[in-house]
């Protein structure tokens, strides 16, 4: 398959199964409770995978492509993340760290 | 008890789901951005906003195929990513289940994190809710218009923006502005940093494992601490 047909092709399957996901507990289909192991578990789903993500975006170096704990990102991110700690507000947080990310790359 | 019409339910929902439009905008804006500057064409990337309608795992879709992964490894991302759906979908269940098929398959669909937060509120309120899904009706639409016209506003703005502003970054930003809040008890840290730990130092995995196998571990780790907190 071909790059765009496959974009379609996964973009469609993994829609399907998003709705499928949603719709699951009130399809008619399903008449049990989830386990409460199950359900503790999902719980840590959006967690640990936005983690990854935060954590590949801030902490590999866009250069070097290896691990960094010290860059202009991971700076910009700490103070993100005290900012989001404190405000718990995506709009303040995300001028915090592209404004500081900004200052450090252009400024110095 | 009174119950209120289906239309002052549906505007309740729709004035309830605005505020939040505050976070969803600059996500969409993003998103339309990074789908382009991923090699997604135009389409491609505003047709996701409705095909899929998850924003985290449309992000994570353009950024692992800009990365040249594997359609299994990208489709198995998206689907861990939104396994959450399932616990909105336990929690609203007992509201919903007598509703028409055509009803539980709209209302499934727009079930989304933002959404379901606002809507489970009202439904929780009154224990007989006889007409709380219009507010669900309301709410999703609302949202569900929101993503789409800010998504297809990143699309057009992506060209115009320049390099420097560095609008990559804003992911992870608005990332970082949905966990920190969400860490409340330590086994919630410990599966966001034991995640990120993976993410880092697994990179060179095969075939862009690492996302999978860092939020595989996040999970394990965050869900057994709890566990053996809760024995303590």
């Amino acid at each position: 398959m071909e790059g765009a047909t496959m974009i379609w092709a996964i973009m469609i399957v993994t829609g399907f199964a998003t709705f499928l996901m949603r719709f699951s507990m009130f399809s008619g289909l399903i008449h049990r409770a989830l386990p409460p192991a199950l359900d503790r578990y999902l719980t840590y789903v959006p967690i640990a995978v936005l983690s990854a993500i935060i954590a590949a975006s801030v902490f590999i170096s866009h250069e070097t492509q290896m691990p960094t704990i010290w860059n202009t990102r991971v700076l910009a991110a700490v103070l993100a993340m005290a900012v989001a700690f404190r405000t718990k507000s995506v709009i303040a947080t995300l001028i915090a760290g592209l404004g500081v990310l900004w200052v450090l790359e252009n400024l110095f | 008890m009174t119950h209120p019409s289906p239309k002052s339910e549906f505007i309740q929902g729709i004035m309830d789901q605005l505020p939040l439009q505050l976070g969803v905008v600059p996500f969409g804006l993003v998103f339309g951005v990074l789908g382009m500057a991923s090699g997604l064409s135009a389409w491609q990337t505003i047709l996701m906003s409705s095909v899929i309608f998850g924003g985290a795992s449309q992000v994570v879709f353009a950024q692992l195929w800009m990365a040249g992964a594997a359609p299994i490894i990208v489709g198995s991302s998206v689907a861990v990513l939104n396994l959450r759906h399932v616990l909105y979908s336990v929690a609203v269940a007992k509201y919903l289940r007598l509703l028409s098929l055509r009803w539980r398959i709209l209302l499934g669909y727009l079930l989304t994190d933002e959404a379901f937060a606002i809507s489970i509120k009202r439904f929780e309120h009154d224990p007989t809710p006889r007409n709380a899904h219009y507010h669900l009706l309301g709410s999703g639409v609302t949202l569900w218009a929101f993503w789409q016209l800010s998504t297809i506003a990143g699309v057009v703005l992506g060209a115009t923006l320049p390099a420097h502003l560095n609008l990559d970054f804003a992911i992870p930003m608005t990332f970082i502005a949905i966990v920190l809040p969400s860490l409340r008890h330590v086994p919630h840290v410990l599966a966001a940093v034991s995640s990120g730990l993976v993410a880092v130092f697994g990179q060179s995995l095969p075939y862009n494992l690492w996302i999978i196998a860092a939020a595989i571990t996040g999970i394990v780790i965050g869900a057994q601490a709890e566990k053996w907190k809760a024995q303590q």
